[in-house]
């Protein structure tokens, strides 16, 4: 009980509700959103604080004809408002730096490795036996429809997503992963997840963010996670296979 | 070009000092406007029509947001959906952001640096006729079968292709496009020159306005970004039409290309959007706290360095793209919040310890700072790429950039209109119906846009016409939907003020706000060639110093304790410096010489030497 207030507190009064993700790589974007409401919380106060207080404080009765005092330059403070500032942004900068270091490095040997292809408007996924999942958008779809492609990954092991599009630039988003990368052709995409095992057995939404044409909305997916050990077993049993799906 | 007679010796009377180069009759009403090339109707032209283009612009928002109020909607079908949202973001930013802050230049950079007219009058009538062949062109998309352009105001190639755009409607957003470009180019030509070269005597650059400051940032920058936008609408028009392939990539063309040349305009574009505002909400922040801008010297290069740092961000639009490099362009971006920072202290210490009147145009400009200061800390987060990786193209940056265009640039536009309306009109809009726009307007835009950074944060993608209802999105859309309706309301108190005002106001006099900058020294309207008589000029606020010769603008630090001494020779009648002021001013036409004790930017006693600054046109 005292550990669940203590954490709800702790979540609540430090982070000031800032996002969590399940992978190992937004780890380093939650640390950055942690950085970033230190300073912009306290810091949008006291502008907000400084701008109502003058607007109140020093609001003219009507009828009032008073003219204040002319003053229009104070170095020092002039001098401050500048460098505190330039301060704070070399401060933002250097966690900044390190958070999209380690957030875009991309494993040499990865445990698993998927290409994803973005369509007009679907999905395929490859795994490297072959197994392919093809999933698009049917003629008349339902934006509430939970039959979409399903892109299955192990947890608690390095997956290596390439991503390609097929035709028009497309983006491939997971918002529990804090994640997304374009599919623009004639660039090659990579990047790495490593899922908490915690999450192994949950399904997560995923969508196209780039505006892509017609059915765009209905351009989405789901990510099985799985346990490590049965996810290879899952993956043989599919060796050669191919599953269609018709979203919605 | 508007010329300027030589300048007369200083005995002459003033009123010769300017030269009628666009003689006959004034014309009024339809003819005014079809043959004018006066800088205050072209300006009104501007700002009326492109005020037009933003009422129809935020008509198809609220449509939009019908749609959006439920999940799984079909009010619309997808593609009318898309049109509008392409169109709503079109127009809002090509046809009337920045159109209307041109509209604001052509009026009043003239007015505020004491000249005649525009640089170049028949080639600022051109620019206004090709703004509105631009906004007939791209919003007649509507009219052919295929609807009009369906690609998102940024029309990302390949999607911009024959082959999977073919309709007319995107040809003609792209003469559109075209026709605001050049628009924009020529306009920005002419402001540039008339500040160079029309300045009054002693209006060197730094006793310039604020605003007129920022329109001349803001043309620079034109004047580097519009060009590529042209010309890259052009490369599209020739993929789609000649064969070429620049954007397409199963010919060997790079899509990513097309976004480098977007953006490298596209952010430049955002402070085109916004300097012209900021220079707004500076005015009206100063009159209205009867106070000089505090930082004056500090402002004018905080908007200097964020023209020249917004030259290089361009590729934080492209952060997921992985085809930038992230650092650099990570780096420059969070350095514009520097300069931008010391414009909020430059604001806050001009209302300190002044007397803060809360007229319409001050509730306005303190609904843009914010509004305005909201929008630059969610720019700080999107500006680190790995929170970007999260949040870009969804609903918080749709939040975001709303935040910055309507809660900044908006807010400002409408605290520059209620101020500057008795100068347009000479009448003053209705303080209550004023006050209730505002009211209105910040209670309608924080409902509608501040629950969009938490759809966003919750994985609701931008430009999606429909959405599950099991997303957990329904009440925040819902809650958005409302507000759209009450800020759409927000602008009929608006237009039954104008309405009323126009027909029933009473005529306030040339200065009715007590306004410290050139355009509140003429007549309201102002005079076909604006000035009959300039008061001398020796601080960035000559109205001022002429209405109020006992409180001009301190001197700072070590130079405090000369105020006692100039008081001592103010009251003692001797003018020491006048006669150097007045020659260095090369005859500035005003008989009042009282406070010539060379203030505002001239503290160390190089009143004269400024002044030689101002005879640029001595030539």
């Amino acid at each position: 009980m005292y550990g669940l207030v203590h954490d709800t507190l702790l979540a609540s009064v430090l982070r000031w509700g800032s996002p969590t993700g399940v992978t190992q790589q937004d780890s380093n974007v939650q640390r950055l959103w942690d950085v970033t409401y230190y300073i912009a919380i306290p810091l949008g106060a006291i502008v907000i604080g400084l701008i109502v207080w003058c607007a109140v404080r020093y609001r003219a009765r009507p009828d009032e004809d008073r003219i204040p005092r002319q003053v229009q330059y104070h170095i020092p403070l002039e001098v401050f408002y500048t460098i505190v500032p330039v301060a704070l942004v070399a401060v933002l900068f250097v966690y900044t730096y390190q958070a999209e270091d380690n957030e875009d490095n991309v494993s040499p040997n990865p445990a698993l490795v998927v290409r994803v292809d973005a369509f007009q408007w679907g999905w395929r996924f490859t795994y490297p036996n072959g197994y392919e999942v093809i999933g698009s958008v049917a003629t008349e779809p339902s934006i509430n429809s939970t039959s979409l492609p399903v892109l299955t990954l192990p947890a608690g092991e390095t997956v290596q997503i390439n991503l390609y599009s097929d035709d028009v630039n497309h983006s491939f988003y997971v918002p529990a992963f804090l994640f997304k990368r374009d599919a623009i052709q004639g660039i090659n995409n990579s990047f790495d997840f490593n899922i908490d095992p915690s999450v192994a057995g949950q399904r997560f939404v995923g969508e196209c963010t780039q505006f892509c044409g017609t059915y765009h909305p209905y351009m989405r997916f789901w990510l099985q996670v799985v346990a490590k050990n049965t996810f290879s077993t899952w993956l043989s049993e599919h060796h050669g296979l191919s599953t269609t799906v018709s979203e919605g | 070009m508007t010329l300027l007679q030589e300048r007369p010796p200083q005995h002459e009377a003033p009123e010769r000092r300017l030269v009628e180069i666009v003689p006959g009759p004034k014309s009024k009403g339809l003819l005014a406007y079809l043959t004018s090339t006066d800088h205050k109707q072209i300006g009104v032209n501007y700002m009326v029509t492109s005020f037009i283009m933003f009422l129809i612009a935020g008509a198809m928002a609220v449509l939009m947001r019908v749609q959006l109020a439920v999940p799984n909607n079909n009010f619309m079908s997808l593609e009318t959906y898309n049109q509008l949202f392409t169109m709503h973001g079109s127009i809002m930013l090509f046809l009337f952001l920045g159109p209307f802050g041109f509209g604001t230049a052509n009026y009043l950079v003239p007015l505020q640096i004491g000249a005649p007219d525009m640089a170049f009058p028949r080639f600022n009538a051109f620019s206004y006729w090709l703004f509105l062949g631009g906004c007939i062109t791209m919003t007649s998309g509507f009219l052919t079968s295929s609807g009009a352009a369906d690609w998102g105001w940024f029309a990302y190639a390949p999607l911009t292709e024959a082959i999977h755009s073919p309709g007319v409607g995107g040809d003609l957003w792209l003469v559109g496009v075209a026709l605001a470009g050049f628009s924009g180019i020529f306009t920005a030509v002419n402001v540039i020159t008339t500040v160079f070269c029309l300045r009054a005597p002693g209006m060197v650059m730094f006793r310039m306005p604020i605003f007129t400051w920022n329109q001349l940032v803001t043309a620079f920058l034109v004047l580097l970004a519009f060009p590529v936008l042209t010309a890259a609408v052009v490369l599209i028009w020739a993929d789609r039409h000649m064969g070429t392939h620049f954007f397409d990539p199963t010919h060997g063309g790079q899509p990513i290309l097309w976004q480098n040349l977007f953006w490298f305009f596209g952010h430049p574009e955002v402070y085109i959007l916004a300097l012209p505002f900021f220079g707004m909400a500076t005015e009206v922040i100063s009159t209205f706290s009867r106070k000089p801008v505090f930082g004056y010297k500090g402002m004018v290069f905080a908007t200097l360095s964020i023209g020249a740092l917004s030259m290089g961000v361009w590729a934080h639009h492209m952060y997921t793209t992985g085809a930038v490099l992230l650092p650099f362009f990570a780096i420059m971006t969070l350095l514009i919040s520097v300069p931008t920072g010391i414009k909020f202290f430059n604001w806050i210490g001009t209302m300190f310890r002044g007397s803060v009147r809360l007229d319409t145009p001050m509730l306005f400009a303190l609904g843009f700072l914010i509004c305005f200061l909201l929008g630059g800390f969610t720019g700080i987060m999107l500006a680190e790429p790995p929170l970007d990786f999260q949040l870009h193209d969804t609903y918080f940056v749709v939040a975001h950039f709303h935040y910055v265009l309507f809660g900044g640039s908006v807010f400002a536009a409408f605290a520059g209109i209620h101020y500057w309306f008795p100068k347009f009109t000479g009448k003053k809009l209705d303080e209550r119906l004023g006050k209730l726009t505002f009211v209105l307007m910040f209670i309608g835009f924080n409902l509608t846009f501040f629950p969009q950074h938490d759809l966003g944060l919750r994985g609701m993608q931008r430009r999606i016409a429909v959405y599950p209802s099991n997303a957990g999105w329904n009440f925040l859309n819902m809650l958005s939907s409302i507000g759209a309706f009450i800020l759409a309301a927000s602008v009929l108190p608006f237009l039954l003020n104008v309405w009323v005002t126009m027909r029933t106001g009473k005529k306030v006099g040339p200065n009715p706000w007590d306004g410290m900058t050139l355009e509140w020294a003429t007549e309201s309207p102002p005079l076909e060639h604006n000035f009959e008589f300039l008061p001398p000029i020796r601080s960035e606020r000559p109205v001022w110093d002429l209405n109020h010769p006992d409180h001009t603008t301190l001197p700072h630090g070590k130079h405090a304790h000369q105020v006692a001494l100039l008081a001592a020779q103010r009251a003692a009648g001797a003018n020491v410096m006048s006669g150097g002021q007045l020659t260095g001013n090369g005859g500035a036409p005003g008989t009042t010489v009282g406070p010539a004790h060379g203030n505002g930017g001239s503290h160390d006693g190089g009143g004269a030497g400024d002044g030689d600054h101002g005879t640029v046109e001595e030539a």
